[in-house]
């Protein structure tokens, strides 16, 4: 057999490094060339990660066993033998960069599987890479300045074993939350709407990163593609939590999901809430707060057991102490007439002295189920707290106007309490008041000496869309979003995430990818929406729902991949087809069969990923 | 903890009597307990709406009566069964080394003084007591252990602080009279207390109404002033809305069926898919219907349907209706302001977390709305005219329907499903129950024995039984009182009164007396009901474990757990240990002793409630028959309980005596 010179490129030597020579025969397989190929490079090394890339084809020659007459590969074929896996940086939904060393042979969905497991990520299948907006270089470039935090180091063990987890000890950036933006990350603030809406720049899952055209040290993004996040477990989910959090939240900020502006202010006192819970107990989201919450009700439990026991003495003086009299305090009420009030369990009663205020008062107000606002000018020394009793009339408007903010610091939280049944024995009274002062604080501080200030005062307009932060100034803003942050004050710290994807969640365009597409028969272009469980036709020019298909009534989808058309058949003889404008007819095929292979999941049993079905579902013709 | 706390600072003075008379002599102790207990009852009784008591008819009057006295006993006897139990464990126990002599001059004396509670302990453990036993038992088990003098004492000590603190706590609950108006017009009167759920409320009435339990029973309020009417939802607290009630208030509940408060479960489609044509929705196949629950309610986070449309809205104090375009989301109803995008400029028109919805009756009329189907939205306090209510139109009822369940779900989420959940197992279990009733009953041949043998339902009917004469032979000489009288009177009633419903009991009646003493074939008789009720709330056929939800106070809930518990006894134990108290180990002893209480507490409280008369019907009337069964029940525990907390029921008794000869 004719011997003929096989040239490689050998990738560790450097560009400029001259291609090394081997001289092979068709028959020969390429464990032979790259043996061949190490012995003459004289190189001592471990080449075990290394494999041959067929610069022209663009395809990995994986196969040791395969001849290269079996390959197809010539005299002229440009080799490159280099390592499979390459450092990567990697963008986070929670806005930091990560170095990693992730597999540019295999396909996108195993590479994610990698990383996914370094980082401690359950359900890799849900997350996907995609290309980022291209990042326009503004006047005010901190952004070049990021932190990269490097975990290239970090051993990449074989994508098989998915039992335990690489990172034991989590680097603390991938459940922190940076949320002390002072405004909008350039790259972030200012792509246009319909390309970042429209524009679908999921890698590929089938194919691998080389083969898409990525390089070392390219910048990618790690986010959720998938909107169904099946069995969220916040014991072992602390990074899937945190990472889905930020990635709702930028979601909502950047208005690529519409939400009203109450909802706006909920996730707003949300998100108040949790950068205050991080920032004051770093520790807990590490160190399980499903356990921390069981050991306080279990503390709790113990002293209700204890009540009976031996020491009621001892109840008897914590009771006393936590009692909080608040009672000689004035207040004026509606009219401006000064009053002694009183506060007692969730009621206010009210005298005309404080002489009196042993005898009957002049009324009693029940504050369980009412309203409570605030009605506060801090430059004006305004304290007033306005309460909606409902009483079988209607609703019962009072006003109280506290002396100062201190007295109506406490009387608001007070107020609050009792609305919704507490007592001031509760033991989220002191929390309560604290945050009504540091949002008085908010108002009163003008916004230049705010802005440097980053621990306890928070920025309001970091924590709602543009949107609102231009409708509204910040000290009307704070007293909306403490509104809404009053009613999550309570929750631990993983049940406000909870609670805010399951806001998130429930807003009506939840889940929806969008892309444009041509309907065939239809002249103009659509957008075609794909949700975890439907499909949905929406006309540009309206933005009205025109159609929607849901997936269990659907029989089979075909793509020609020659016309790059998607061609879809219902139940009941409706048929669909449409090629896709703004992304590859391959994205929208990718789409709909991960969401069937998500929706299998919760039927299955085991919780091994079945990667073949994946591949069945979304390959397209990769996968035949 | 918050009751707890308080309950401490009501009755610190006697707590300290308490504490301090806790000493080793228990006589004096106890009698002081008593007292403080019945002066709480005497509260209780006082928080009352006594008003609505004078204005109940007669029966209502004797059933409630029945009712309180059961209550009450039970609460008085519980003490008394906690102390017995204390005083078995110790006698049981012959581990504990020689029982010093302060122990055993203990024991003596608090069995002797128990011996009137005995009877009591028959009908021990109201449905208060009931969800308290579990707290009771810790210390149970460590007794047994505990070989130190003192730490037995202390033991004892706190036993019965928690019990003094239990007793507080129950003369706290409030308590409503609730009279509900039935489907036919009729009326039956209930005590609610603020601890039972609509739910509860529900079962118990199934209880009385023999009706096919299935998940369209509901309870809901009318307002008739304001024209309205809502469905509580199970999950609700039905004194909370009462207590919203003015005092005037012609407010009514009714018991109904309404088809639309699972309709969402059991069409899924006709809310989450409205938009699309009729023809499609009807054809909605089975497993798709489950697949849009699934989709909607299993999830993380609720779905509420998509829905807009164009509503009248009622202008504030005006007699306009104007028309909008309203939007419901997870967080609230939206409108959209003219000329605005639906999308970005959407207008918050009302949040959920202070309104319930209510339907709007004949509004056409009353408020000149462009059509009857009208649905309101205001704070539950609201009981009059006012700016506050929310007032909104739609064109058809199904609009209504989809607006005001997409309400519902918006504002009570998981919960609703919930509530289907448990109203769909208890309907089908309901509905096993008489299909397997009705198979027995079509093969008479069936000896009872047989049924008894394989323990079947019936079988645990009067298996309860045994166990129930030792403990009822617990401290009494003359054993037989207790279970007696309600024997005599009681046979011929339930008799009558089972006989109207499909169940198989009658039929098989007439062979059990032939095995059983006649007392045991009455109970058997009445536990019936109650079997089939918590039947269906669990596991039909197989009687697994009791179902001890704490479905509530329900005096009905309870009987089951005694109908399970007892074959054990059977057969570890004698059948018949007529003075077995000290055989058996107190754990349990104790178990089964709570429990057949409740059963007589069942016949004395609810017989007179349900009182179907002998024609089969179950309108309540003839106070004739309630009579009847009642007098054993407050018979029994004035004679049987002189010494100890008799006193206050025999006056209770002595009153009722009084009231009938007034008549």
């Amino acid at each position: 057999m004719a011997v003929w010179d096989l040239s490689v490129t050998l990738e560790d030597l450097g560009a400029e490094a001259p291609p090394i020579t081997v001289s092979v025969t068709s028959d020969l397989h390429i464990g032979g060339v790259i043996l061949k190929l190490v012995e003459k490079s004289q190189v001592r090394r471990d080449w075990s990660d290394h494999a041959l890339w067929w610069e022209q084809k663009q395809q990995w020659l994986l196969r040791p066993s395969w001849t290269l007459e079996k390959c197809g590969i010539h005299a002229d074929a440009r080799l490159i033998f280099m390592p499979q896996h390459k450092a990567l940086k990697l963008g986070l939904p929670n806005g930091l960069t990560i170095r990693v060393r992730a597999c540019f042979s295999g396909s996108v969905f195993r590479t994610v599987l990698g990383i996914c497991k370094m980082l401690n990520i359950r359900r890799p299948e849900e997350l996907s890479l995609l290309r980022p907006v291209e990042e326009k270089k503004k006047k005010k470039d901190k952004d070049l300045s990021e932190e990269v935090y490097d975990l290239t180091d970090v051993p990449l063990t074989s994508v098989h074993s998915l039992c335990d987890p690489v990172l034991t000890d989590l680097p603390s950036c991938l459940v922190s939350r940076p949320c002390l933006y002072n405004g909008m990350p350039a790259h972030f603030a200012d792509s246009p709407k319909t390309e970042k809406v429209y524009k679908i720049r999921w890698l590929d899952s089938s194919r691998s990163l080389m083969q898409q055209g990525v390089q070392e040290n390219d910048r990618l993004w790690l986010r959720f593609k998938y909107y169904c996040f099946h069995d969220m477990e916040p014991k072992y989910d602390a990074v899937r939590l945190t990472q889905l959090y930020e990635q709702a939240r930028w979601a909502i900020l950047l208005e690529d999901i519409d939400c009203t502006e109450e909802e706006m202010m909920l996730f707003g006192g949300l998100q108040y809430h949790i950068n205050k819970l991080s920032l004051s107990e770093p520790q807990a989201m590490t160190s399980t707060p499903a356990m921390d919450d069981l050991d306080s009700a279990l503390q709790c439990l113990e002293v209700k057991l204890d009540v009976g026991g031996s020491s009621p003495q001892d109840l008897l003086v914590r009771y006393d102490d936590s009692k909080f009299h608040i009672t000689p305090k004035r207040l004026t009420l509606k009219g401006y007439k000064q009053y002694w009030f009183k506060f007692k369990d969730d009621s206010i009663s009210y005298y005309k002295s404080k002489e009196e205020s042993l005898g009957e008062p002049i009324q009693q107000i029940n504050l369980k189920g009412c309203e409570v606002a605030p009605d506060v000018n801090v430059a004006g020394q305004k304290f007033c707290i306005r309460l909606l009793i409902p009483a079988p009339e209607g609703m019962n408007e009072v006003y109280l106007r506290c002396e100062n903010e201190e007295q109506y610091s406490r009387w608001m939280a007070a107020c609050r309490l009792a609305s919704k049944g507490k007592s001031l024995a509760d033991t989220s009274f002191q929390s309560e008041i604290q945050s009504i002062r540091s949002f008085l604080a908010m108002q009163q501080t003008n916004p230049s000496t705010n802005s440097s200030q980053t621990d306890d005062n928070i920025n309001t307009h970091s924590l709602v869309s543009p949107r609102y932060s231009k409708k509204y100034k910040t000290k009307q803003l704070a007293p909306k979003i403490l509104d809404a942050y009053q009613n999550v004050a309570q929750l631990s710290l993983t049940d406000a995430l909870l609670r805010f994807l399951q806001i998130w969640q429930a807003l009506p365009d939840f889940g929806l990818s969008f892309v444009v597409v041509r309907f065939k028969g239809s002249r103009k272009d659509e957008v075609l929406g794909i949700a975890p469980n439907r499909l949905i036709r929406i006309d540009l020019g309206v933005g009205d729902v025109v159609k929607t298909w849901r997936y269990n009534n659907m029989r089979q989808w075909n793509v020609n991949w020659d016309i790059r058309q998607v061609a879809i058949e219902f139940d009941g003889n409706v048929n669909i087809a449409f090629c896709c404008v703004t992304a590859d007819c391959k994205i929208v095929h990718e789409f709909i069969g991960g969401y069937i292979f998500m929706s299998t999941r919760s039927r299955e049993q085991s919780d091994t990923l079945n990667e073949e079905l994946f591949h069945k579902l979304t390959g397209g013709h990769e996968a035949l | 903890m918050d009751d707890i706390d308080a309950m401490f600072s009501n009755l610190l003075g006697e707590m300290d009597l308490l504490t301090q008379s806790l000493g080793v002599e228990t006589l004096p102790p106890e009698s002081s307990s008593s007292t403080s207990k019945e002066v709480n009852f005497t509260m209780g009784f006082a928080d009352m709406n006594v008003e609505s008591l004078n204005e109940l008819e007669e029966n209502d009057f004797d059933a409630l009566m029945a009712d309180l006295m059961a209550d009450l006993s039970a609460t008085e006897n519980k003490l008394v069964a906690e102390l017995e139990e204390q005083k078995d464990a110790k006698v049981a126990n012959p581990d504990l080394p020689a029982p010093p002599r302060e122990l055993s001059s203990y024991v003596v004396p608090s069995l002797s003084t128990t011996t009137s509670p005995d009877t009591g302990l028959n009908t021990t453990y109201t449905p208060l007591a009931d969800s308290h036993i579990p707290s009771f038992s810790p210390p149970q088990p460590p007794q047994h252990e505990k070989p130190s003098m003192e730490d037995v004492e202390a033991q004892i000590k706190s036993d019965k602080i928690k019990l003094a603190l239990e007793k507080l706590k129950e003369a706290k609950v409030k308590k409503l009279v609730v009279k509900v108006v039935m489907n036919d017009g009729s009326s039956k009167t209930l005590m609610v207390d603020e601890r039972q759920t609509v739910r509860d409320v529900l079962d118990n009435l199934f209880e009385k109404t023999h009706c096919d339990c299935n998940v369209d029973w509901s309870l809901s309020e009318t307002n008739p002033e304001l024209q309205l009417e809502r469905g509580f939802e199970d999950h609700e607290n039905l004194v909370d809305p009462l207590s919203a009630w003015t005092r005037d208030s012609e407010n009514k509940v009714l018991f109904q069926e309404r088809t639309e408060k699972y309709e969402v479960f059991k069409n899924p489609q006709n809310f989450y898919l409205w938009k699309k044509d009729k023809k499609t929705l009807k054809d909605m196949k089975d497993r798709d219907k489950e697949l849009l629950v699934e989709e909607n309610f299993c999830g993380p986070s609720i779905i509420v349907p998509d829905l807009e449309g164009v509503l009248y809205l009622r202008e504030d104090n005006k007699k306009s209706w104007k028309p909008r375009l309203f939007l419901l989301r997870a967080s609230g109803i939206y409108y959209v302001p003219k000329g605005k995008s639906k999308t970005r400029d959407l207008v918050c028109f009302v949040q959920f977390d202070n309104v319930n919805v209510y339907y709007g009756k004949e509004y056409k009329n009353k408020y000149k709305a462009p059509t009857d189907f009208c649905f309101v939205l205001k704070h539950p306090q609201i009981q009059k005219e006012s700016q506050y209510i929310k007032y909104l139109c739609c064109d058809d009822s199904w609009m209504m329907t989809l607006w005001v369940t997409g309400i519902r779900i918006a504002k009570y989420g998981k919960s609703l499903y919930e509530n289907y959940k448990t109203s769909m197992a208890k309907a089908q279990l309901t509905s096993a129950w008489n299909n397997r009733s009705t198979t027995t009953t079509s093969t008479p041949s069936t000896s009872s024995t047989i049924t008894n043998a394989k323990a079947s339902g019936k079988a645990n009917g009067y298996a309860p039984q045994p166990p129930e004469e030792p403990v009822a032979n617990i401290g009494i000489e003359p054993p037989p009182p207790p279970p007696l009288p309600p024997a005599q009177i009681l046979p011929p009633h339930p008799t009558v009164k089972r006989s109207p419903s499909p169940n198989a009991t009658t039929k098989k009646l007439p062979s059990l007396p032939t095995k059983y003493p006649p007392s045991q074939a009455t109970i058997f008789n009445l536990p019936a009901p109650p079997l089939s009720q918590d039947d269906s709330s669990e596991s039909p056929p197989d009687f697994l474990p009791p179902p001890p939800p704490l479905p509530d106070p329900g005096f009905l809930s309870l009987p089951p757990p005694v109908s399970f518990l007892p074959p054990p006894p059977d057969s570890d134990f004698p059948l018949p240990p007529p003075p077995p108290d000290p055989a058996f180990c107190p754990v349990t002893n104790r178990v089964p002793k709570p429990a057949p209480p409740p059963r007589q507490l069942y016949m004395g409280a609810d017989v007179p409630a349900p009182p179907p008369p002998p024609p089969p019907s179950f309108t309540p009337t003839s106070s004739v028959i309630k009579t009847a069964p009642l007098p054993p029940k407050r018979t029994t525990p004035m004679q049987a309980a002189p010494p100890g907390g008799g006193d206050f029921m025999s006056e209770l008794a002595r009153a009722m005596a009084k009231k009938r000869a007034n008549q």
